[in-house]
């Protein structure tokens, strides 16, 4: 069954919600209980025996490395070795993108990608020392946490652990409660009613073929991706609050970004921050440390195109999101250059007629990326 | 230390003489971005033998060079 995708769905969510609620209103922790919600929400989800067989699978492969990692940071092994682990853990995310695009091989895994990069941020906490006690329950609550199991957000490790052992008072989940059935209804609002609108009455009512249509797919696309995305992101955060989770938020009004290095800290949050602190930070690091390039921006622009190129992939192994991503890595190595070069482009962006302007270049700019990623150009 | 953060900014943002004190906002004044962030982190650890991970620091930490001089006080305490 598709996650936040009908009636069904959702009262399914509440019968597993209620209880919730009602232990988290007196005040009872819900570590216990999320469990249980976890486990009936992923059968759910998870509706037929060969997709619960590749979740389980999948499972116990990340947590044998998590388990590895725990077991093997302490010692003095270099630092290959964590190397490796990585790569065995994004090993079933790239076996799945691969077989997609096998001719005759019809095979999907619901929120592989997510998953994925959950993993990884774990065993990288465990393995840099971060984490103080390993423990599978907590880890697998992360990796399969249902609310946002099949689109994200995608959370922190130490962060979600963090808020499994928060003691929360009745009235702070009260406070909870209120904030996530906000969250889901306004998500319900975006992804059921704006989405399906412009779906319906924008972009499958456009006219074929011609200016008129490109036009109007260009900017119907644009939104429509905004309020599905950020409507069933919401729906996402809603969800976990009631379960005691605060997971991030994934959207804050991106269309206002006055360039896209500011559009990237306002859209798909979540992700565009976990590829900054787990790529783009690294590799800049160390690019300056050991002075890899004489001029240290070279590893600015060398790390927005990795960055991005990266991000491109991780939606899937097609030539349309290679070039997305790689359009957004030359977007961003522009960026730097006129940050870097035009000392007057940091003066403008504050005045509001050229803040203005490059607030309408920038959505211009994401909404012919989004042109790429819908695979209409390619 | 919160004059040497200072020198270190100029340097790094290629900002005027002058132009950053102690109480200027970094971020808003958009002359502290991830790279930027990346550069001082790495400069910090160079002069004022500090380890910091941009990944563990709160945007607070480093709104301004006041911030700064205490996020690095604590994290060498």
């Amino acid at each position: 069954m598709t996650p936040y995708g009908g009636l069904t769905f959702f009262c399914v969510l509440a019968l597993v919600l209620i209880p919730a609620v009602v232990l988290g209103l007196m005040g009872r922790g819900l570590r216990r209980y999320g469990v249980l919600a976890t486990v009936a929400l992923l059968l759910v989800i998870f509706d037929t025996a060969h997709a619960r067989l590749l979740l389980l699978i999948f499972w116990v492969w990340q947590l044998a490395l998590g388990g590895l990692s725990a077991a093997l940071h302490r010692r003095s092994i270099g630092r290959w070795v964590r190397g490796c682990l990585v790569a065995l853990a994004l090993l079933p995310l790239a076996a799945f993108k691969i077989a997609a695009l096998l001719p005759g091989l019809s095979v999907s895994f619901l929120g592989i990608s997510y998953m994925t990069f959950r993993a990884v941020d774990a065993l990288l906490d465990v393995w840099d020392g971060k984490v103080e006690r390993f423990s599978p329950l907590d880890y697998s609550c992360f990796l399969l946490f249902a609310p946002a199991v099949s689109s994200g957000p995608l959370d922190r490790y130490r962060r979600f652990v963090g808020d499994l052992y928060r003691p929360v008072s009745g009235s702070e989940y009260a406070e909870l409660v209120r904030d996530g059935v906000w969250r889901v209804m306004t998500g319900c609002l975006y992804y059921f009613v704006f989405g399906n609108l412009i779906w319906h009455f924008w972009l499958e009512a456009l006219p074929d073929g011609g200016a008129g249509y490109w036009i109007g797919y260009f900017y119907g696309y644009t939104f429509f991706m905004f309020f599905n995305f950020a409507g069933y992101s919401r729906m996402a955060i809603g969800t976990a609050y009631l379960l005691g989770i605060r997971l991030p938020e994934n959207f804050n009004r991106p269309f206002r970004s006055v360039d896209m290095k500011e559009f990237w800290a306002n859209w798909h949050i979540s992700l565009s921050s976990w590829l900054r602190d787990r790529v783009y930070n690294r590799f800049c690091m160390a690019a300056i440390r050991k002075k890899w390039f004489r001029n240290p921006h070279t590893s600015a622009y060398l790390a927005n195109l990795l960055t991005m190129t990266l991000m491109g992939l991780w939606h899937g192994l097609t030539p349309g999101y290679l070039v997305y991503g790689l359009y957004h890595g030359a977007v961003l190595c522009g960026n730097e250059l006129l940050d870097t070069r035009w000392k007057a482009f940091k003066k403008l962006k504050k005045r509001p007629l050229p803040r203005a302007v490059m607030t309408v270049v920038t959505f211009h700019l994401f909404a012919f990326g989004l042109l790429l990623f819908s695979g209409q150009l390619l | 230390m919160q004059e040497q953060i200072i020198a270190i900014l100029n340097e790094i943002c290629g900002a005027d003489p002058g132009e950053i004190r102690g109480d200027t906002p970094l971020f808003d004044e958009g002359l502290l971005d991830s790279f930027a962030l990346v550069q001082l982190i790495v400069a910090l650890e160079d002069q004022l033998s500090v380890s910091l991970d941009p990944a563990e620091l709160e945007r607070s930490d480093m709104a301004t060079p006041a911030a700064i001089a205490a996020t690095v006080a604590v994290h060498r305490a």
